[in-house]
């Protein structure tokens, strides 16, 4: 397999903090209402307790994107080396059709530029050997920088409850699923 | 965004089906049920291709940089939008030639053929894997239904006494086949998944989604069923239905997007 970098979403560590979307913002400064990276709370039929879990979420950097396949100027190209899918805004017309068509919604409107733009799994980073802003900011650990032909975690799923099932793309992002908290009664401890 | 009322588009879709509409209703004329005037020959077919390339120019008011609007046509190789903007382009010339050779009979065929397959395009461009509810025939098959009774309808304005019984029976059987989809299909969405089922629901909220069903679907059936030709006011009554439904279209399919973190 080739090298196919992607993101772990560990939702068992994961404690909603936004630091991710934060250090997203504060890396790229998008505009306001733009977000590259988004922490989504899973609703309650799915995960039944008070103490909310979180995915976060930006661009699963597909082996087979929609965006790029739909997208009618070519903007988006997917880097051989580490199956990076970027964004040239300065081909892009600002036909929303990749936002259309994303059915993860990380393509998103730039109402300035009127343009679309997406993460870019921060590839200037990468080529200078850094971690994307993102991961290198999460205080729990809990969002990682994984490569799938050497990724090996046997409880990790690529479509877990509250993310939209998409095989056709494969996705590039793995997740261990929240687990609900273990009530421990008297009797237990006895 | 992801979900919004997309008016250019609205327009460009509504008006490109009114022009295949209308070529496709001509090759009815060239099995020789009618004839038609020369000069009313070339007045249709100069108001379909001006229909199409006005539709084209909305479009572009659609995209954020209209001035890339042609290389839009650079990724033939997968996106069916590129293969959407070809056809269109060649359609429009397609009809403007048709126009001025009088409508002759390759040309017309040419061009229902070129529309036919820009209509299938088109449907494979709003069929994409976010939207569950589309990610299948149905946007070929309204854009069909929308082509059909435009076309029948707007036709009558040109065609001679002997040509509209056919236009009526084509209209009609259009209609009832639109009326049909528009009942059932968000009614097999309400038994999908939760994208599929918030799309229905959404559908059945909308009063501009009621008002397709009466005004560009049931009240035109039933005008049409009780008189002996086609009002020439029904077209626009059609037309103004077919634009509510495709408001509808654009605004209130739920995109997956809008459930992350919820049952799929």
């Amino acid at each position: 397999m080739n090298k196919q970098l992607g993101f772990y979403v560990d939702a068992k560590r994961c404690i909603g903090c936004f630091t991710c979307a934060m250090a997203c913002k504060n890396q790229y400064h998008q505009e306001p209402g733009v977000v590259w990276r988004q922490v989504y709370p899973l609703k309650q039929d799915i995960y039944p307790h008070a103490e909310r879990a979180f995915y976060s979420l930006a661009c699963n950097h597909c082996e087979h994107p929609t965006c790029l396949e739909v997208c009618p100027v070519d903007a988006y190209t997917k880097r051989d080396k580490d199956g990076v899918v970027v964004h040239h805004q300065d081909l892009c017309i600002g036909c929303g059709n990749c936002i259309r068509s994303c059915p993860f919604g990380a393509p998103r409107y730039n109402p300035v530029l009127k343009r679309a733009e997406k993460c870019s799994l921060c590839w200037q980073r990468l080529d200078a050997g850094l971690d994307p802003a993102c991961v290198k900011s999460c205080p729990t650990s809990a969002l990682m920088l994984i490569d799938l032909a050497t990724f090996d975690t046997p409880d990790a799923v690529q479509f877990p409850p509250g993310f939209p099932r998409a095989p056709a793309l494969n996705p590039s992002t793995r997740f261990r699923q929240a687990e609900l908290p273990r009530t421990v009664m008297r009797e237990d401890v006895r | 965004m992801i979900q919004s009322m997309e008016l250019p588009l609205v327009v460009f879709t509504v008006l490109s089906q009114l022009a295949i509409g209308l070529a496709l209703m001509d090759v009815l004329r060239t099995t020789g049920i009618w004839s038609v005037s020369p000069p009313a020959l070339r007045r249709q077919w100069l108001v379909a291709s001006a229909v199409m390339a006005l539709g084209l120019l909305v479009s572009l008011t659609h995209l954020g940089n209209p001035l890339g609007a042609p290389r839009a046509i650079t990724h033939l190789s997968t996106a069916w939008l590129s293969r959407e903007v070809l056809l269109f382009g060649l359609l429009v010339i397609l009809m403007g030639a048709t126009a001025l050779k009088g409508a002759s009979r390759p040309l017309v065929w040419m061009s229902a053929s070129v529309g036919l397959a820009g209509l299938v395009v088109q449907g494979m461009v709003y069929s994409p894997p976010a939207f569950p509810a589309l990610n299948n025939a149905v946007p070929f098959a309204l854009f069909l239904i929308t082509a059909a009774t435009l076309g029948a309808a707007a036709a009558t304005w040109f065609a001679p006494a002997e040509g509209q019984p056919v236009l009526k029976t084509t209209l009609v059987s259009a209609l009832c086949a639109g009326l049909i989809l528009v009942l059932v299909v968000p009614c097999v969405w309400a038994s999908g998944g939760t994208v599929m089922r918030e799309t229905a629901a959404a559908y059945a909220a909308s009063p501009l989604y009621w008002l397709y069903a009466v005004l560009g679907l049931a009240l035109p059936l039933a005008v049409v069923l009780r008189l002996r030709r086609i009002p020439s006011w029904v077209p626009l009554v059609i037309l103004a239905g077919a634009i509510c439904g495709r408001i509808v279209f654009y605004l209130d399919t739920v995109h997956t997007a809008s459930n992350l973190g919820g049952l799929y």
